[in-house]
Parts: structure tokens; C-alpha cells; sequence
């Protein structure tokens, strides 16, 4: 059976159409596919295109996809951290906690009567509300207990104090030494 | 390795499904047997009917009512849009890309309904008239889905190495009268390193016809019939093994209902 190997001149269609032309290949050598593909081509011909080198185009022809909600989103993950809802990936219809406090905040918002930099903190409490608890990332704020202050002191602190006592309470030192000497002499 | 490839078909196999007649019509009938012999008459009246069961499905634009059998709702909880990230993208796959969200691909689900409803159509049409269909996947973690399909819809599959000559070099590699596939399915267009299979360039060079899924790391140049869409996730691939097997079995059983009525 003839054919035509070069894959990189035209289209199967293209090359088996013109050895039938040609005569190369006979009517009833004509494949079974051929008909069908003259009858539903498909939307671009399958021509060889050669590996260009990639140019680093100036605009990036595919379309970064952001919406609205994203900056809700950004917010809530920054403060919150993950949120307390693991994201279940197996439902297709799963709302995780981040999905219905931003769900909250376009409807805190659409009703209008709160002021936008308090909006944040509203979601954050009609969510409450609802028994979501949302705990902010960096655990919770505690008062730190009262420590005895001797223990924050340090040994490097100390002895650059005692250098500094030495040298300005030197002439304070010799009266107090001779007061506590009648006192070792008695012993 | 034997045991596990299914690669040719013998022209006896295919014989006895079709009537003798039909063979004078149907082309790539390669082979040293001698071709049927008809009196004329009696050939003339069943070469016009064959014709017409044979051309009346190209007028119809959905004969075999191919739309139904999935919806973008099916594509999207198959996730079947969900592409490679964009460090691995192919230059020639940019313009079946929907957008790009946090560096992560995504495919345009609208071009992708309409081309694998043209893929499917081709194939059904392809099966109608008794084609051979060769599916092949060099993805591991599919092989087995691959082969069971193409096992249940009576046609051949190919998920092995992929040897040299295998296409290019049939006549010697196997024997010299074999038939070679009329349609190559690729349900994965890359090799086990991330290449373009060679299937792809072989069936282009032997005119051979192919359909294939290409995400949005693959080259989709020499594809037929390029269908844009996830090769990675189970879901998908079963999603596609379904329709290629409903769309094969629906041409077959629709031919084999013409036949019947033709021999009414």
C-alpha cells in the first residue's frame, strides 16, 4: 500500500487526498477514516508546527484570575492562619469557614449599614454568633504572669554595675570598712 | 510483556463481522487472500444500500446523539480543568487556557465540550465503518483502566513500551499482511519522561488519524483531534474511558442494527 511519511508537510487529510488525486493510492484503497474527516473536520488542521524557542512575551497571554472576594480571603488568612474547618477536598459542594465569612462580609456589606474598617471585625462576630470561633494566628493574648524582677536580672548587667559602683563608690567604701572592723575584731 | 500488549489485529478476525460484500468497499484490506467473488448484479444492489447506511450518518451533524452522553457540569466535577502549573506549560496550549489562577493552570471548559464532541463524533463514525481503534497511555497509574476499556468495547490497546518500528515497521516487525489501526486514541500524549510519545509522530507519518488529550503541558500539533483537559486525576481518565467506550459500542451496536435491517 503506498503512502507518504512526511509528518511535517501538511495534514494526514492533505497527503492522503492527494495521492488519491495522484492516483497513487486507488479508490478502493482509500481509508476508512478518510470520509469522515472531509465530512467533520476538526476546528484547526493538525499541521506540524515547529518547537520555537520561547520568547518571554511582553503581556502574558493567559489571564492571571482574580475576583473581589480574594482580598477578603487574603485578609482572613493573614489573620486567621488556616481557620478552625479543615478543607474537605472530596465534596464538590464543600463551603469551608474562610468561604462563609467571606459569604458574611459581602452581606454585611451589601446591607451597608456598617463602616468598611469595622467590617472586618463585624464578620468576625456574626460569625461568633453562629458558633463559628475563629482564633487569631499568633495564639491568644495573655497577661504575662508578675516574676520576681531578681530573676530577669542579668550577670553581664550586674558586673558592669558593680565596675561602675567601684569606681564612683570608692572614697564611700573606706568609712564603711572601718566601722565593720570593730565588729570582726571582737570575734 | 507478551502476555500484557495487545497490539495487531488479523484481517480473519475482523472477516466474519462484516459482510462479504462489504469488503470491496471498505479500504486498507491488506492482505494475500483472494477478494470475494460477486455476480454483478446482485453486487450493484448491495453496494447501494451499503452506501447509503455508509453516507447517510456523514449528513447528520450528531447521528449518534454523542451530547448527551456528558455536560460541562460532568467535565467540571470530573476536574477535568484543572492544568499543570504554569512553569510547565506548553507555548502551543495557550490558547485552550481559560486563565491562570495562583500560578495554576486552568482549561477553558467551553473549547474543551466542543472538541471532545468532535473527537467522540469521529471515533463513533470510525467504529461505524468498522475501524480499528488503538488506545494508548503510557500513564502506569491508568494502564490497567486503559485495557479493560478497550477490551470491553472489542477494540485494541496499547499501554507497554512502545517499540521502534511498531507502526513504521509493521510488515517485518510482525507479519507482512497486518492491518494497521484506523484511529489512535492517546488517552495520555506523554511518555514516561515527559516527552511526546512517539505513537503521535508515527500515526502522522503512516496516515493514521489520531485523537488525543492533551493537558497543559502536552504539544497538541500533530493531534487530529486534539481534546484540551487533565490527564493526571483518576476522575478524569474515567470520565474519558467512559465516553470512548459508550461512543465505540453505541456506533457498533447501531451498525449491527443497520445490518439487520439491511438484511430485512
Amino acid at each position: 500500500m503506498a503512502g507518504s511519511r512526511l509528518e511535517k508537510f501538511g495534514t494526514v487529510f492533505t497527503r492522503v487526498r492527494d495521492l488519491l488525486r495522484a492516483g497513487v493510492l486507488k479508490p478502493d484503497e482509500k481509508p476508512i477514516w478518510y470520509d469522515v474527516y472531509a465530512a467533520f473536520p476538526p476546528k484547526k488542521e493538525p499541521l506540524y508546527q515547529k518547537p520555537r524557542r520561547p520568547r518571554v512575551p511582553a503581556a502574558d497571554p493567559v489571564p492571571q484570575l482574580f475576583y473581589k472576594e480574594d482580598e477578603i480571603r487574603a485578609k482572613f488568612f493573614e489573620v486567621y492562619g488556616n481557620g478552625p474547618k479543615a478543607f474537605e477536598l472530596l465534596m464538590p459542594n464543600f463551603i469551608s469557614s474562610c468561604q462563609k465569612f467571606v459569604m458574611k462580609y459581602s452581606e454585611l456589606e451589601s446591607r451597608g449599614d456598617i463602616k468598611p474598617e469595622l467590617l472586618f471585625e463585624e464578620t468576625a462576630k456574626a460569625l461568633l454568633s453562629e458558633g463559628i470561633y475563629l482564633r487569631k494566628r499568633g495564639g491568644p493574648v495573655v497577661a504575662p504572669e508578675s516574676r520576681d524582677p531578681l530573676l530577669s536580672m542579668k550577670l553581664t548587667d550586674m558586673l558592669a554595675e558593680q565596675q561602675k559602683d567601684k569606681e564612683t563608690n570608692i572614697p564611700e567604701k573606706q568609712p564603711e570598712a572601718e566601722t565593720l572592723n570593730p565588729d570582726s575584731q571582737t570575734s | 510483556m507478551a502476555a500484557g500488549v495487545l497490539t495487531r489485529v488479523r484481517q480473519a478476525l475482523r472477516g466474519p463481522r462484516l459482510a462479504a460484500a462489504l469488503f470491496s468497499c471498505h479500504g486498507q484490506t491488506l492482505s494475500s487472500a483472494a477478494a470475494a467473488v460477486h455476480s454483478p448484479a446482485a453486487a450493484t444492489i448491495e453496494t447501494d444500500a451499503t452506501d447509503k447506511i455508509l453516507n447517510f450518518p456523514l449528513t447528520q451533524p450528531d447521528y449518534f446523539h454523542l451530547s448527551e452522553l456528558f455536560s460541562m457540569k460532568d467535565l467540571f466535577d470530573a476536574r477535568v480543568h484543572l492544568g499543570h502549573k504554569k512553569g510547565c506549560r506548553h507555548a502551543l496550549m495557550e490558547p485552550y487556557l481559560f486563565g491562570c489562577r495562583l500560578d495554576m493552570d486552568i482549561i477553558d471548559l467551553e473549547q474543551t465540550v466542543d472538541h471532545l464532541q468532535r473527537a467522540l463524533n469521529f471515533t463513533a463514525h470510525v467504529a461505524f465503518r468498522g475501524g480499528v481503534v488503538l488506545f494508548v497511555s503510557r500513564r502506569r497509574q491508568f494502564a490497567h483502566l486503559v485495557e479493560t476499556t478497550a477490551r470491553d468495547c472489542g477494540e485494541y490497546a496499547h499501554t507497554r513500551y512502545w517499540k521502534g518500528g511498531l507502526l513504521t515497521n509493521a510488515p517485518i516487525q510482525y507479519n507482512p499482511g497486518v492491518r494497521l489501526p484506523d484511529l489512535i486514541v492517546f488517552l495520555s500524549t506523554l511518555n514516561n519522561v515527559f516527552r511526546e510519545h512517539v505513537g503521535i509522530r508515527d500515526a502522522a507519518k503512516m496516515n493514521i488519524p489520531t485523537v488525543g488529550i492533551v493537558d497543559s503541558n502536552c504539544n497538541p500539533s500533530l493531534i487530529s483531534y486534539p481534546v484540551p483537559g487533565n490527564d493526571d486525576t483518576p476522575a478524569a481518565m474515567e470520565l474519558y474511558c467512559r465516553l470512548f467506550k459508550m461512543t465505540i459500542k453505541r456506533a457498533k451496536d447501531k451498525r449491527r442494527q443497520m445490518e439487520l435491517l439491511k438484511g430485512i
